[in-house]
């Protein structure tokens, strides 16, 4: 975007570095907070019920574990998730926290409450055993922590809910006038909100049942007990999550449900939609063989079993996140911002008046395409708009998309980004010296030395 | 008037103000409590964590449970302000990427990829802040490897301000600003330099406050080990405190002169320096009351609580006084970028009216284009075809070449195959075309010999 400094992210990319801190996030916060506190709370009700000592030393080991990942791991890979999008596409994150202030505010709040009440549950817990009067107040700690955890994902789902489906909330354009209840109760809110919860119960329980293994080795009653416990959890829940989950599809605009296939697997084998429909079937198939034989014969069930049944789980939900973040493509607000951070709104200004020109960090000396500077105007283009996807040399490299390609054919083919055949792609914004200016800095990468050369000595001359 | 090299547009959303005049103050004041907490919680994790170290190697050097013990309970302080620290670090996050987007967004950007490591780097030195805590008993008889994870750990958290420091110096005088700048042009900064230096002894001295009020409640332990701990816990407390800020009444000046001239001239036009004053006089004023009790190692609770709320209101001012030179130094770029992104906004707005009510000129109604022509742009064909030249996919003058029927033509676009042309990127299959479009589609091609 136009208004801030370039940070290019070399070879992995912009896409790869955030995902790797974002599904990290995911993978503790679902599970070992929103989950794993329900997980939590039922483990030691039925402990407290039945004065089940063994059950309640086995909760408060998956209790240790899980605070560790949560606060150490959980915590910092979520506020991460700001701090990454925040170098990558400051447009986007800016204009979230316009309309989401209040709600981001909230739940803040609610994450105080629900990191004092981990910690003070953790730091009392053994101070009060089963059978002392004190244990009551620890499970109504369990159970105000598990609505804290719950009541923080349900505001952030709703952020997410809006990128894809803002609805009807921007009432004027300039001034700009937001309609904050209707970006909060978007359409896909509700189901996504059922959907998340109920995976992450279930993911909960298949981490619980992996820490059960190893906490029981010497136990194999206990295991028995466990694992029965944690599996109908899981069981039970996978009916309720594929409810919810097709309730939520059926929110996705039309386009995004037409780029469905792709998102599910690269868009390389794009040409075969039944490789999805394979992996998709193998990754349940891993969560499902695992789950009911831990349940049937837990006592003699191998770890094997458990650690398939993890890595199947954690392929769905990495599987469902690709396939949320593809779809909503060319967008990162639907219908209002592109994914490069171009409002929607502003393509037919900077069309006409060109996109360097509004560029802060660029020097003014590139602001203007000429023959002389185009490399280095095409180069800023190039970082301005592709980089949000695309490297030059790495993962979904501009230099193999273009290959083989002459500077004319990718000038072409830079004016017809978004049509069908690319439909995820946002067009290219600006004017048609600007639109050269990246064909032929594009078309520079192609060859290794000469072009570098080049692109060196138009950068040293304008700069003198 | 200083000149701005930069100015960054703003987002064109309003400010969540629900329409109240007091909320943007209210936004203002709510950022510097929240701050100050923030730094509070860090203050102790980075004293009491290398307190905790120290201490532990003490112990071990001298061979008295004693310090060993001090060690081991300043774990507790480090868990729960690590957790605290994090978390009140995000309401700032928050308030100053809505107050101050252009100019925190931009010095974030300039400093990364290194803005990365207070997430990173927070992660690992996390996860061996745990280790060296819950492996205190296991490693009871190998404390040389347990004070070597306590040490990276420390030494990891000591890092994390580098990349804060440096990003706030950064976001705070945009007139330094280049086309360039990056981390290490913002790090080693003199004001940035002496910001440091500021703040890390601000950390023993507020860790110093803390091990006053800690050890003032050990040494009423039932435990006699603990009520040792208390009164180590109570002198090392009162030396961290005292030494530190008397050094800080030099470095403060450092600070405050190596800010850029026109900030300095609002900071004392608007009358700031009062808060300077106030806060050398608390910061005196507890200092006299803890020398006067140096010696005393009962420390009354009634003293240890005058000093607690002394400092309190010193940090409050200093940090209020902070916010003032910070907003001086960045009113000039904001209000420019305000105007600059109303004026874009209506000039935007007007383009896109005048483009809304264009006539269409889609390519079909041109006289010379043929009907398939206009059904390969309609279908998206034309992002991958031209009629002369190769752009992704072969040109259509080469495919007519190869006299295809319109109904082959028909099969290929449902099926392509790949083979017949070596050297492009194979094509998606586009069964979605209707088969009479792809006819007339065909014929164009097939026109094109």
């Amino acid at each position: 975007m136009f208004d801030y400094p370039i940070f290019e992210m070399p070879f992995i990319g912009h896409r790869l570095l955030f995902a790797f801190d974002a599904i990290l996030h995911v993978f503790i916060s679902h599970g070992a907070a929103v989950g794993g506190s329900i997980i939590l709370v039922l483990s030691q009700w039925l402990a407290i019920k039945n004065n089940d000592q063994k059950l309640d030393q086995l909760s408060y080991k998956i209790l240790f574990t899980f605070f560790i990942l949560a606060t150490a791991v959980g915590a910092l890979t979520g506020i991460g998730i700001w701090i990454h999008i925040n170098i990558i596409n400051p447009a986007a994150i800016g204009a979230l926290l316009r309309v989401f202030f209040w709600k981001w505010f909230i739940e803040w709040i609610v994450f105080n409450a629900e990191m004092i009440l981990l910690l003070w549950l953790f730091l009392i817990w053994k101070k009060h055993p089963l059978g002392t009067q004190g244990k009551k107040k620890v499970f109504n700690l369990v159970l105000s922590y598990a609505v804290a955890s719950w009541l923080t994902m349900a505001i952030i789902t709703a952020i997410l809910g809006f990128m894809m489906t803002p609805g009807n909330w921007l009432k004027s354009y300039f001034p700009a006038e937001p309609d904050y209840v209707a970006a909060l109760f978007n359409p896909s809110w509700i189901p996504s909100l059922g959907f998340r919860t109920f995976w992450s119960i279930a993911w909960a329980a298949a981490m619980a049942m992996l820490l059960t293994w190893f906490f029981t080795k010497k136990d194999l009653e206990l295991r028995q007990q466990a694992m029965r416990l944690y599996g109908t959890v899981l069981l039970v829940c996978i009916p309720f999550f594929v409810l919810f989950g097709a309730w939520y599809y059926a929110q996705f605009p039309q386009a995004a449900k037409d780029l469905f296939w792709m998102g599910a697997i690269t868009r390389r084998l794009a040409a075969h939609p039944e490789y999805a429909t394979y992996l998709i079937v193998a990754l349940s198939s891993m969560v499902l063989i695992g789950a009911v034989s831990l349940y049937t014969k837990p006592k003699h069930a191998p770890v094997f079993l458990a650690v398939m049944m993890l890595i199947g789980s954690m392929g769905l939900i990495g599987e469902f996140e690709r396939v949320r973040e593809f779809v909503r493509k060319p967008y990162i607000i639907y219908d209002y911002m592109y994914a490069n951070g171009v409002r929607v709104a502003d393509v037919p200004y900077l069309n006409k008046t060109g996109y360097l020109k509004h560029a802060a960090f660029v020097p003014p000396d590139f602001r203007e395409v000429n023959e002389q500077n185009k490399l280095v105007a095409g180069k800023y283009l190039y970082q301005m708009q592709c980089r949000y996807c695309h490297t030059t040399n790495g993962i979904n490299s501009v230099k193999a998309r273009t290959a083989g390609l002459s500077e004319e054919a990718i000038y072409i083919r830079i004016g017809s980004l978004n049509s069908a055949a690319t439909p995820f792609m946002p067009p290219f914004t600006g004017t048609d010296a600007e639109r050269k200016a990246l064909a032929a800095y594009l078309a520079s990468l192609a060859t290794h030395d000469k072009p570098a050369l080049a692109y060196q000595k138009q950068l040293d001359e304008v700069k003198k | 008037m200083t000149d701005f090299r930069i100015i960054p547009g703003d987002i064109p959303l309003p400010l969540p103000t629900m329409g109240l005049e007091f909320m943007e103050p209210f936004f203002h004041g709510l950022l510097i409590v929240a701050w100050v907490v923030h730094i509070l919680f860090i203050n102790v994790l980075l004293g009491a964590s290398l307190a905790s170290v120290y201490f532990n190697s003490k112990g071990h050097k001298e061979k008295n449970p004693i310090f060993d013990r001090v060690a081991y309970l300043l774990t507790t302080p480090v868990t729960i302000s690590e957790n605290m620290g994090a978390l009140w670090g995000v309401a700032p996050l928050l308030l100053v990427s809505i107050l101050l987007t252009p100019l925190f967004y931009s010095s974030s950007i300039m400093i990364s990829p290194h803005w990365l490591h207070i997430i990173y780097g927070n992660v690992v030195a996390f996860l061996l802040s745990y280790l060296y805590k819950y492996t205190w008993h296991t490693l009871e008889h190998r404390k040389t490897l347990h004070i070597f994870i306590g040490m990276v750990g420390v030494a990891l958290f000591y890092t994390l301000p580098w990349a804060f420091m440096a990003n706030v110096q950064l976001a705070m005088t945009p007139s330094t600003w280049t086309y360039t700048t990056h981390f290490w042009d913002a790090l080693l900064r003199a004001d940035t330099f002496f910001r440091l230096v500021h703040f890390y002894l601000a950390t023993f001295a507020v860790t110093g406050v803390f091990m006053l009020v800690y050890g003032m409640y050990k040494r009423k332990s039932d435990n006699a080990e603990d009520r040792e701990a208390g009164v180590v816990l109570t002198r090392t407390g009162k030396t961290w405190f005292i030494i530190p800020t008397v050094l800080n009444f030099f470095v403060g000046p450092l600070v405050l002169f190596s800010f850029p001239d026109y900030g300095i001239e609002a900071f004392f036009e608007n009358g700031y320096f009062w808060g300077i004053i106030l806060t050398v006089a608390l910061a005196l004023f507890a200092l006299y009351l803890l020398l006067k009790d140096f010696f005393n190692d009962d420390l009354h609770a009634k003293r240890v609580w005058t000093v607690v709320a002394v400092m309190i209101i010193a940090i409050l001012s200093m940090a209020s006084l902070r916010h003032g030179m910070r907003m001086g130094l960045v009113k000039p770029v904001l209000d420019a970028s305000h105007a600059k992104t109303e004026l874009f906004q209506r000039e935007s707005l007007a383009a896109f009216e005048e483009a809304k009510n264009a006539p269409a000129t889609p390519i079909a109604t041109q006289a010379d284009v043929k009907p398939g022509q206009a059904l390969a742009e309609k279908h998206g064909c034309l992002a991958c075809h031209n009629a002369d030249i190769k752009v992704v996919g072969p040109a259509y003058k080469e495919v007519a070449a190869k006299g295809y029927t319109a109904d082959q033509i028909v099969e290929l676009v449902k099926t392509p195959k790949p083979e017949n042309w070596p050297g492009y990127m194979p094509m998606q299959p586009m069964p979605q075309v209707p088969a009479e479009d792809v006819k007339q589609i065909a014929e164009w091609i097939n026109s094109l010999k």
